[in-house]
């Protein structure tokens, strides 16, 4: 029996016919600028069409790396971007599983609460750092005033470093909650109601259902959520960018890969542009994400066969 | 049955996407032939004239008014006016001149370039622009003339050719402060740093915030403090050669001094919460009657103005010192200028832009709406700016900024930036962030040995 529809000969270049426009589009516009980006590394592109561009070997590398204190900077935004990463990732796919089984019950204006919790994730970074911004303007702001009832006062996002990352962790949960969510309700969704049934028969308590029967079937959906979170924060660079701009203390690689590559930094008007050495960090950054992400992949990868065959 | 109706299906699919992606990309095309074509043009063709320039109230009400009158005299030719923040205008000119989709540009920073005694820096972004022939040669485009040849050398000449018009000098030191805030309180303009102090204490006292700044756009706060660099260091250009070559530093008594009172700018003087103000409310922010003192370039006086008509204020040099003499100099740089497009298919209709705007009448009208110095022979900064500045016209001295770029490989807080110190930084000890703002300079000064 043959279960190939489109036939034989010269008939079965069909599906690769088809799939021909996404590979090139994919090709030109993600594989393309990928590879074009770790060649760039070893130049000293400006990125500003007609400039000489020079192989200047690992010279970048070494820069960001080793040369002097700004190296050093270059490691703390590597470290302040792990942190982000791990605090964003932590909290984000823990609120978003308890907000998708809150949501997920037969309860009556479940949807509006879904709609609620989702609709941040439509906005872009500018209105949401807009939005939080007003938020907390620290003259008069809505957070700034219930805080003063208490006497406390803050700068928020002008202030410590510390705080002001915390606000942008904060925000980037809040943009990026609904996603995880609904993938944790689609996944929800799969698990047959007799499986919890049968549970209950069994005299299973709540948390005995959750562990012996959501989480295992859960899987897939937190494995997709795990490496959705963990890429997408280590990558995140918008709302540092739209929230807190460039200032010390603050930078995380994804935007400090932007300031180089645009002129952005601060400390002097001459800014200058460099693309090739934001490239180099930006081969910096996908090797961290190769790093972490890998082997989280391997590890959800093995659990997934092991928990549903 | 799907054998050959499955393949024509599929190869008409793949082909129709195919062209419809390369149909997306055509518009571009004549765009990308335009630049030998549209200047050959006839002059009655209609040309749609692409302006970049950043974010500055004064400026765009009065560009508004310019392009009217431009459009007026000149039908055929329609301004395209983009406005960006002036932090996001070095990345727009890149992607926009790269693109070939720009036709004249506000520049900044034009005069910074790297000193004979500088080594390992980057190149400025307006020279990588110019040596990729992205910015048109203007020497012999007679409109020129019509600017002082130090400003047109100095800002606006690089291997003896110019390509920029500079549009005028701005003060960055000075500090605008409430004239009836000053009297109902029984305060005296101050004329040194113990009388600025003991000001602020007495408005403070009566529950009046001293000072604010635009801090939400980040540098407002260190440039408000700009006066107190130049208390310490009055040649600043002699300030920057020393710190490369090291007979300067960043922790010393002198330095230790400028640190200290930059501290008792951030931490005593400037209002809580104005890390939050954005750069253009910080005008109506000190125009509304909140805070007494406003430190900010001469750029800010239409703006506070158009806030506040009738609103009493007077500018002075930020008193960083204790002695009177001392603080009668204002400190500032080149402004902003305009080049045209190196590639731009309209460069026709560009220098007619630059000629109309240089026009004495146009220009006058433009030092008067922004503030700036005039860099025009003939103009005259006739406004209550140019009034308040007058006295010190004299004594204007080109400040750090204009001069400064720093080594490859120096950390990031190897500047004079009193934002270091809380609540809108992390230090609080003066010696500690002088040993680190030298420490971080010598990093870079040791890497590019």
């Amino acid at each position: 029996m043959n279960n190939y529809h489109f036939g034989r000969g010269r008939a079965r270049l069909a599906p690769y016919l088809l799939l021909l426009p996404g590979f090139l589009f994919y090709v030109v516009i993600m594989l393309g600028p990928a590879i074009a980006t770790g060649a760039y590394s070893f130049t000293d592109a400006s990125g500003i069409q007609g400039t000489t561009v020079n192989w200047i070997g690992l010279e970048n590398y070494r820069e960001f790396l080793f040369m002097g204190q700004a190296s050093l900077d270059n490691y703390a935004a590597l470290w302040r971007t792990l942190i982000f990463a791990f605090s964003v990732t932590s909290i984000q796919f823990t609120l978003g599983l308890i907000l998708a089984m809150l949501v997920n019950q037969r309860l009556k204006g479940v949807n509006v609460f879904r709609t609620i919790f989702f609709m941040p994730v439509i906005l872009g970074a500018v209105i949401q750092g807009l939005i939080w911004s007003l938020f907390l303007y620290p003259l008069g702001g809505p957070l700034a005033s219930l805080l003063g009832v208490f006497g406390v006062r803050s700068e928020f996002l002008g202030g410590q470093p510390s705080e002001a990352i915390a606000w942008v962790i904060f925000v980037q949960i809040w943009a990026n909650l609904g996603v995880t969510m609904m993938i944790f309700i689609a996944g929800l969704q799969t698990i047959p109601e007799d499986l919890y049934e049968g549970a209950r028969m069994d005299g299973a308590n709540a948390w005995q259902m959750f562990r012996n029967v959501t989480w295992p079937l859960l899987t897939p959906s937190v494995n997709t959520n795990l490496l959705l979170n963990i890429i997408g924060s280590l990558q995140a660079w918008q709302l540092f960018l739209v929230l807190l701009g460039y200032r010390n203390g603050t930078q995380v690689l994804g935007y400090l890969i932007f300031a180089q590559g645009f002129g952005q930094t601060s400390g002097s008007v001459t800014s200058a542009f460099r693309q090739g050495y934001a490239a180099s960090a930006s081969i910096v950054l996908f090797c961290l994400v190769l790093v972490i992400g890998l082997p989280v992949q391997y590890y959800l990868q093995r659990r997934e066969k092991r928990v549903l065959g | 049955m799907f054998n050959r109706r499955s393949v024509l299906i599929s190869l008409s699919i793949a082909l129709a996407m195919i062209l419809a992606a390369s149909g997306a990309a055509g518009p571009a095309a004549p765009a990308a032939d335009a630049p030998a074509a549209a200047p050959a043009a006839p002059a009655a063709e209609k040309v749609t004239l692409r302006v970049l320039i950043h974010q500055n109230p004064p400026m765009v009400e009065f560009m508004n008014t310019f392009n009217e009158q431009f459009q007026a005299k000149y039908p055929e030719i329609t301004v395209d006016m983009a406005i960006v923040n002036a932090s996001e205008l070095s990345t727009v000119t890149q992607t926009r001149l790269t693109a070939n989709d720009i036709d004249v540009i506000d520049m900044f920073g034009f005069s910074n370039q790297a000193q004979p005694y500088m080594q390992n820096v980057a190149a400025p972004n307006w020279q990588t622009l110019i040596d990729a022939g992205l910015l048109m040669d203007i020497t012999e485009q007679p409109f020129i003339k019509n600017y002082d040849q130090a400003a047109i050398t100095d800002a606006g000449t690089y291997n003896g050719k110019v390509y920029q018009v500079n549009l005028g000098r701005v003060s960055y030191s000075g500090i605008y402060y409430n004239k009836d805030l000053f009297t109902a309180n029984n305060v005296a303009v101050p004329t040194t740093w113990s009388e600025l102090v003991a000001a602020c204490a007495t408005f403070k006292a009566a529950g009046v915030e001293c000072m604010t700044a635009g801090g939400k756009d980040g540098w407002p706060i260190f440039v408000g403090a700009y006066g107190l660099i130049g208390a310490s260091y009055p040649n600043q250009a002699q300030l920057v050669e020393g710190l490369w070559t090291g007979s300067t530093k960043w922790n010393d008594a002198k330095a230790l001094d400028m640190w200290s009172k930059m501290q008792i700018y951030a931490r005593d003087m400037m209002e809580p919460g104005a890390s939050g103000i954005a750069g253009d409310a910080a005008p109506g922010r000190f125009a509304s009657g909140a805070v007494a003192m406003f430190p900010g370039g001469t750029w800010y006086a239409s703006a506070i103005e158009a806030a506040e008509p009738g609103f009493a204020w007077g500018y002075i040099p930020f008193p960083g010192s204790d002695n009177a003499e001392e603080n009668k100099f204002l400190f500032g740089k080149y402004d902003q200028g305009w080049a045209i497009a190196g590639k731009s298919p309209n460069q026709d209709a560009a220098v007619k832009y630059l000629t109309e705007f240089s026009e004495p009448a146009n220009y006058q009208a433009f030092a008067n709406a922004v503030g700036f110095i005039p860099t025009q022979p003939g103009a005259t900064l006739d406004s209550p700016i140019g009034a308040e500045v007058a006295p010190y016209l004299e004594n204007f001295r080109v400040g750090y900024e204009q001069y400064w770029v720093a080594p490859k490989g120096a950390g990031e807080y190897a500047n004079p930036f009193a934002s270091y110190f809380k609540p809108f930084g992390t230090y609080e000890d003066v010696q500690t962030l002088a040993d680190k703002v030298q420490a971080d300079l010598q990093s870079g000064l040791d890497a590019s040995k």
